[in-house]
């Protein structure tokens, strides 16, 4: 639906806007405002995806559009997640204007999309599909969570290395809290992304008996997972700042993941 | 009636003048009463502390010049300094802008280093005293009670006394900064002295639960350690205790390192890579520089800490600015108030208006009366006059004890029966 869409664009830009000044001017009545309007644009957005089932009659998972707006509302779920738990309103920086960017661009998007026959999920399985993709896309929402905490490390680790103050030190959660966000939603996002490809393997063999297409998305997600895998298992030694690197790596390979997927096409195609 | 205030201060004086004026509290009572001679100062107080010295009066409408140089005289005579060593370095404030200096003084807004708490005690004191010699009527009473209430915003509302300004606290803080809280934190002591004590204090205020005392002489180790009921640590075995601490506070006297980038390297590992903040407050240092450049390890010298002092300080003079706009609408507010408080216009107004109706009367009048002769109409003039008087004289002294007792509100019911604008 339409004009929810539009109003939780609205909102997430009004929460963005507050995050961003609550943590240049350190005010918690903008954090107040932010954390308001998010919950609104949250709930019209939510309201959005489930008119979009119901008057379509599939999983809202289907167009590029579609899957922007899902990832857009999986991040709010998973920014509100870390919120809860660490009180790291900083987060709210990097989180919030990408919420906004995402239903902004899903909005643009959703007038050129178009029914691909190919991704009609029919035959046997048919309801792994949106279980897969449901679980792919909150994993990369934890994987952007844990790329914003990894970002805000190395900044708060830099300043404390060079003994140079600016405006960071001074409103930045402490270092090992952001390295405890990005650890732990590393790892949450590391189960999901399994459980995703799993459940995708499934899927494919059931319905066509192939596992692997040689795709692009299924590259980056191999290697994504791969680099999730180190990232956890050498969490011991590696942690601080070289996790944190590892932490926008796998940001940057969850990227790769989407646009590899709209330009080099493939079995995975989403348009 | 007006607000004078005359001072000087860090700023504006160098410490030989400021500590020739300064008052002790016993001088300070005695000094009052000689200050507040009911006629042109009404009111008095003085703060007196080692930054500043200022006095602030209350006087009658128009009296400010005079209170001005009353103040000036006071101190030269109170103080036995001349007037010439002292006047070139003070400032006069009038009215709504000695309301705001007073708002700043007690904010920590004019203080040498901003957001410093003392001050807010110092007013109060300053204020005590007055009350004890009672020259402190109804203005200071107002005034100073904004003034603290103001300072309580000021430090709730604004970042101003947020951040550390002392090696001890900037050292809780850097803790913080790396571990968030430091509940549970385990300190190690490398080496005793008075810093470092005062560093392990804070920072066991601060939640550190477990406190290691390593010390080449093992029976120092153990009086420090009783001290903060920690434990006394062997010094030889410096590496598996570094393993064991979160933050290490080094001030040994020793000329060469004490910590080493090997050792640190041991200890991180043995750690699994939990950080390590090391403050070395030791000149020369304890602490090899190499140390700071692993991953994980956090080195601060004295120098460092100077510098994060230096950027604290910076970002309280940023939360200065929001300070000030929160002073400066409540000096807005206080004017207000004292405005609707100040009894003097009105009882003018109301006599001019008791006087106007009477004279419009009579000249309405005067044409039936016929010819009078001029000591005639001196008398009727005089009747009319004495009259007017006669009726306005209880409301005024009434008017005047609803202002000695502070009820703005009656006096604001006076003007409206009398049709008198403010």
């Amino acid at each position: 639906m339409k004009p929810f869409l539009y109003f939780a664009l609205a909102a997430y830009v009004v929460a963005a806007i507050h995050s961003i000044l609550a943590f240049v001017n350190k005010r918690r009545a903008f954090e107040r405002v932010s954390m308001a309007s998010l919950g609104v644009g949250f709930a019209a957005h939510t309201a959005a995806i489930i008119i979009d089932w119901v008057q379509d009659g599939h999983y809202p998972l289907f167009y590029l559009h579609e899957t922007i707006s899902f990832l857009g509302w999986t991040l709010v779920i998973a920014y509100a997640l870390a919120l809860s738990r660490y009180r790291a309103q900083a987060l709210g920086v990097l989180t919030l204007p990408l919420v906004a960017a995402l239903v902004f661009v899903s909005n643009i998007a959703r007038e050129s999309s178009n029914l691909l026959p190919g991704r009609d999920p029919d035959g046997s399985a048919a309801w792994l599909f949106p279980i897969h993709t449901t679980l792919l896309l909150f994993a990369y929402a934890a994987f952007i969570v844990a790329f914003a905490a990894s970002v805000m490390y190395l900044l708060q680790e830099r300043e404390l290395k060079l003994k140079t103050f600016g405006a960071f030190f001074h409103r930045l959660p402490s270092l090992s809290t952001v390295d405890d966000i990005g650890s732990t939603s590393a790892s949450v996002g590391f189960t999901l992304l399994t459980l995703g490809i799993v459940t995708g393997i499934i899927w494919s063999s059931a319905r066509s008996g192939r596992m692997w297409h040689n795709d692009p998305i299924e590259f980056f997600a191999l290697i994504t997972w791969v680099l999730y895998l180190t990232l956890i298992h050498y969490r011991a030694q590696w942690r601080g700042r070289k996790a944190a690197w590892l932490g926008v790596a796998g940001f940057a390979l969850v990227l790769c993941t989407f646009v590899g997927a709209m330009l080099l096409g493939g079995y995975h195609v989403l348009s | 009636m007006s607000i004078i205030l005359v001072g000087l201060n860090h700023k504006t004086a160098p410490v030989e003048v400021r500590e020739r004026l300064a008052f002790t509290d016993d001088a300070c009572a005695e000094s009052l009463h000689a200050l507040v001679d009911g006629e042109i100062i009404r009111e008095g107080l003085i703060v007196s502390t080692c930054n500043r010295v200022e006095i602030l009066t209350a006087t009658g409408n128009e009296r400010g010049a005079e209170a001005t140089s009353r103040v000036s005289d006071f101190l030269s005579e109170m103080r036995h300094v001349p007037g010439a060593m002292f006047s070139p370095h003070l400032y006069t404030h009038s009215d709504s802008n000695a309301v705001r200096h007073v708002f700043r003084v007690a904010s920590s807004l004019d203080s040498m280093v901003v957001g410093e708490p003392q001050i807010l005690g110092q007013v109060r004191h300053a204020y005590s005293l007055a009350v004890a010699a009672g020259t402190a009527g109804r203005i200071m009473h107002r005034l100073v009670h904004s003034a603290l209430r103001v300072a309580k915003r000021v430090r709730t509302e604004t970042g101003i006394a947020a951040s550390a300004v002392s090696i001890s606290f900037t050292a809780v803080e850097l803790g913080r900064k790396i571990f968030g809280s430091l509940k549970g934190a385990t300190v190690l002591l490398v080496g005793a002295g008075e810093m470092a004590e005062l560093a392990a204090l804070h920072l066991a205020n601060a939640g550190a639960s477990r406190i290691l005392v390593a010390n080449r002489t093992e029976r120092a180790a153990h009086i420090l350690a009783d001290k903060f009921g920690g434990e006394a640590v062997d010094f030889q075995n410096l590496t598996a205790h570094l393993a064991e601490a979160d933050i290490v506070i080094c001030s040994t006297a020793a000329t060469g390192y004490v910590i080493t980038p090997e050792m640190a390297g041991a200890a991180r590992e043995a750690r699994r890579n939990r950080p390590i903040f090391i403050i070395d407050i030791s000149v020369p240092r304890n602490v090899d520089p190499a140390v700071g450049k692993l991953d994980n390890l956090f080195v601060f010298d004295v120098d460092d800490l100077e510098a994060v002092i230096a950027s604290n300080i910076r970002e309280r003079e940023r939360e200065a600015e929001r300070a000030e706009s929160i002073v400066e609408s409540e000096v807005l507010q206080f004017d207000q108030a004292l405005r609707n408080l100040d009894i003097g216009p009105t009882v003018g107004a109301l006599r001019t208006r008791l006087q106007g109706i009477a004279d419009e009367e009579y000249k309405r009048q005067r044409a039936r009366l016929g010819a009078l002769t001029p000591e005639q109409e001196r008398a009727v003039e005089h009747l009319l006059k004495s009259t007017v008087n006669k009726i306005s004289h209880p409301l005024i002294h009434r008017m005047r004890r609803s202002y000695d007792t502070g009820e703005a509100d009656n006096i604001r019911a006076w003007r409206e029966s009398f049709g008198i604008e403010e």
